[in-house]
């Protein structure tokens, strides 16, 4: 019983902590900036963000991103202006039009018919596995000990 | 006869040998002849010796600059350090699968001599798989896609040298024949498994015969990976690790379905399982290994390793769907022989949440294949140019991470069949008080966002588990033997290395998944263009640029800022440089890296004043907790040899069964 409650005590703690990860609060511009860059695919790179990679192009980016920032447009306004110049390519994960939903939908269906079809193969949970009945426990005791006197 | 000519031709002899001792397998097998089995033994060791000197050849004619040879004359110039030289042999492609063939040769004779003596006639039938597939790699290295024995008729005065990447650090020793052990052994799983469905056996003897290859190439790709990580670390000069980047794809699928396997595989000892899925994946194991090579080796996705392109892409694709068609035949025409016998638990069964591992395993897989491959097959289809990189990835593999980061903490807790109340009672109470500390630990220092603070929790409680494994066992083994704590931890190892190794493994990846949480949320960068003597501060540290310096060595001149970093009580002198090699276009960053077991501190000089030394340009990122990544790797890999280390043998106890039954686990 002891237990329990000390395991239920954990899992609020926990749950308490993820909400306090998870409360929203305003981001920074330094904080806009990088997750923008982080999107953008450096042009002259193997496929490093604008924000990782060290080559001058992708500086130069970097502080259009900033200044584009501080003029106060959103996110969108700006992901959009490096497409127009660009093309989609630009973006490291495709928006999700025409085919592209498959990238997202193929894991996802992966990921739930796999547990479905693995749910099929089990057993449901059989409540005698609870608790074994006294004349189990009576039997395992009495094997124990066969056991422990067959050693000594 | 010069080295290029000596390789050449034992090459040549090597496929006829090859040839020869798959049909000695072959026909050992089928007729179960004792002489053409000895026959197939002397045709393995012999091509090995071959192989093995080709490889030499290579290697000497590396070491001592013979441009009569293409392959050197591309990959190598007289200032190439003898170290670089040497290592040279995996420089590029030809090389690499020179490299490859090898320890596939390697791979051949050790099973030709082990494993047909423990198993004879299955043992037999995987050398000749194994025979066929070592014949494919040396008709492959014999044809102009691949010899990397071409010669020139006019021998240049120097070559081009290797890629300035590939001589900027000494893990190139490391990470590519790692990975490449790894990559290979794959082959013996592979071959005991297409074995077993020639034979029609319904057994699990394959599996118990290369559960230890299984293992060991599991371990050497996840250690490889880890340093090819390390590598681009240290190399590439982007203070990333981890880039998705397609040749990286094309290492962590198959090291995603062994793992599965590895779990998987145990469902089937124990349970008799799972028999068709478990051959799937050693199948789907070994032809990602294929695919990834092709992938990278033929140049049709663009990666950092796509040093070359060549005629080899159409070959290793027809080998691929080759496999992947005997395969799925062999496995459908047996399909009725492996029928499991019985259901699986209940869903709070340990095969239960193997099963539910697997299938998180297995869309990971499916995640980076899509992912590495969608931009290729969108273009097919639209013309479309798109990219899929660290976003789209981090986005999926991330909370999948997370789900197997679980499902690690609560597999190994619980019984076979299904756990009772009590049990779970007993086995989480701990481990869920742990992972509130996680959680508390993550949220006090710091550490930022969602994903982050979940890895503390469940590294947490995972970890927890463990230590709560090895207290338990020792304590059992204290009682009924009188041990000592530390030589009853000892006694757990060598007696039942397979579990607790595993459990070291695992601790391992709470590291590894800290470290990459860690580092990826917590890193910070500033960059500014600084003169002599001025300063940049940056999380409690701060940057001092010293001086500017030329450094002039034979194969390259450098120039190199010296920064001083002081901060947190460590006061570290950097030497980020910018490298020109007479080979390259653009000069190469080569970052300074001061290594801590908090932070690192990543300096990379940008760009320099080139007339006056008068400033430096200097990027500078803070990367917490980053070097646990390289100790998780290589707890990973001390896990491993505990696991494949050979158990001593049993004595005839009627104790000990009980001392390891009061673990509830197994």
């Amino acid at each position: 019983m002891r237990g329990r409650i000390v395991a239920g005590l954990a899992l609020l703690v926990i749950a308490a902590a993820l909400v306090l990860a998870l409360r929203p609060h305003e981001a920074t511009a330094a904080e806009r900036v990088d997750r923008i860059t982080s999107e953008l695919r450096c042009p002259v790179c193997q496929g490093l963000s604008v924000k990782d990679s060290p080559s001058e192009t992708a500086r130069q980016m970097r502080d259009l991103v900033v200044q584009r920032v501080g003029e106060g447009k959103t996110d969108a306004q700006i992901e959009d202006e490096f497409r127009a110049s660009y093309g989609e390519w630009v973006l490291l994960a495709p928006p999700l039009v025409s085919w592209n939903g498959v990238i997202w939908a193929v894991p996802i269906l992966a990921l739930v018919g796999g547990v479905l079809v693995a749910l099929r193969r089990m057993r449901a949970a059989p409540s005698d596995l609870e608790r074994p009945t006294p004349r189990q426990l009576a039997e395992l005791r009495e094997r124990v000990r066969a056991e422990e006197a067959a050693d000594a | 006869m010069s080295a290029g000519d000596l390789g050449a031709a034992a090459l040549r002899a090597g496929v006829f040998l090859a040839l020869w001792g798959t049909g000695a397998a072959v026909y050992a097998a089928w007729k179960r002849d004792g002489r053409a089995l000895a026959s197939a033994k002397v045709a393995a060791v012999v091509v090995l010796g071959l192989v093995g000197l080709a490889a030499l050849s290579m290697m000497f004619a590396l070491a001592t600059h013979d441009f009569s040879i293409l392959y050197v004359a591309q990959n190598n110039a007289r200032e190439t350090p003898l170290f670089y030289s040497i290592i040279g042999l995996w420089a590029a492609l030809e090389g690499s699968i020179l490299l490859w063939t090898a320890i596939l040769a390697g791979a051949t004779a050790f099973v030709a001599f082990r494993g047909t003596a423990a198993i004879p006639r299955l043992g037999t039938t995987a050398v000749a798989v194994l025979f066929a597939m070592l014949t494919f790699f040396l008709l492959l290295v014999t044809t102009p896609a691949a010899d990397p024995f071409v010669r020139l008729a006019f021998p240049p005065d120097n070559g081009a040298g290797p890629n300035p990447l590939l001589q900027n650090h000494p893990l190139m020793a490391l990470h590519p024949p790692l990975l490449y052990l790894g990559y290979v052994l794959t082959s013996v799983p592979f071959a005991y498994a297409i074995a077993s469905l020639i034979l029609g056996e319904g057994g699990d003897r394959w599996l118990v015969a290369t559960r230890r290859y299984a293992l060991v190439s599991w371990a050497l790709l996840g250690v490889g990976i880890v340093a090819g990580a390390w590598w681009s670390y240290a190399v590439l000069g982007w203070g990333g690790y981890w880039a998705w980047d397609p040749v990286e794809n094309a290492a962590i699928m198959p090291w995603l379905t062994a793992t599965a396997y590895l779990h998987s595989v145990m469902v089937e000892e124990k349970r008799r399982l799972l028999r068709t899925w478990n051959l799937a994946l050693v199948v789907a194991t070994f032809s990602l290994t294929i695919l990834g090579t092709f992938l990278t080796r033929s140049g049709v996705v663009n990666s950092v390793h796509s040093f070359t392109q060549s005629a080899l892409g159409p070959i290793l694709l027809g080998y691929l769907v080759a496999i992947l068609v005997v395969s799925v035949g062999l496995l459908l025409w047996r399909s009725g022989r492996l029928q499991d016998r019985g259901p699986v638990g209940t869903p709070l069964s340990r095969e239960a949440i193997f099963l539910f591992q697997n299938v998180v395993f297995v869309a990971a897989t499916l995640t980076v294949l899509l992912g590495t491959l969608y931009p290729l097959i969108a273009e097919a289809i639209s013309g479309a140019q798109l990219s899929i990189g660290g976003p789209y990835f981090d986005r999926v593999e991330i909370p999948l991470a997370l789900a197997l980061l679980f499902l690690m903490g609560i597999g190994p807790q619980l019984p076979w069949h299904g756990a009772s109340r009590m049990t779970l009672e007993r086995q989480f109470t701990v481990p869920l008080v742990a992972a509130a500390g996680g959680a508390v630990l993550a949220l006090v220092t710091g550490v930022n966002g969602l994903p982050a603070v979940l890895t503390y929790a469940l590294g947490a409680f995972v970890a927890a588990t463990v230590v709560q494994e090895f207290a338990r066992g020792a304590r059992a083994r204290g009682i009924l033997h009188g041990e000592a704590p530390l030589t009853a931890v000892g006694n757990l190892f060598r007696r039942n290395g397979r579990r607790y190794g595993g459990y070291v493994v695992h601790l391992g990846i709470v590291l590894v998944a800290v470290a990459v949480a860690t580092s990826q949320a917590g890193s910070v960068d500033a960059e500014k263009t600084l003169a002599p003597g001025e300063t940049l501060v940056i999380g409690g540290y701060t940057l001092r640029l010293e001086s500017l310096r030329t450094v002039d060595e034979a194969q390259r001149s450098s120039v190199v800022a010296d920064v001083l970093i002081t901060g947190h009580g460590a006061s570290e002198q950097l030497h980020p440089a910018l490298v020109q090699y007479p080979n390259s276009a653009a000069a190469v960053g080569s970052p300074g890296i001061g290594a801590g077991l908090r932070d690192d501190l990543y300096t990379i000089l940008a760009a320099f004043d080139q007339r006056g030394f008068a400033w430096a340009t200097i990027r500078v990122r803070v990367i917490p907790l980053v070097s646990w990544l390289w100790v998780g790797g290589l707890v990973v890999g001390i896990g491993a040899l505990i696991a494949g280390l050979p158990a001593p043998r049993r004595r005839a106890s009627a104790v000990l069964p009980v001392a390891e039954a009061s673990a509830p686990a197994d």
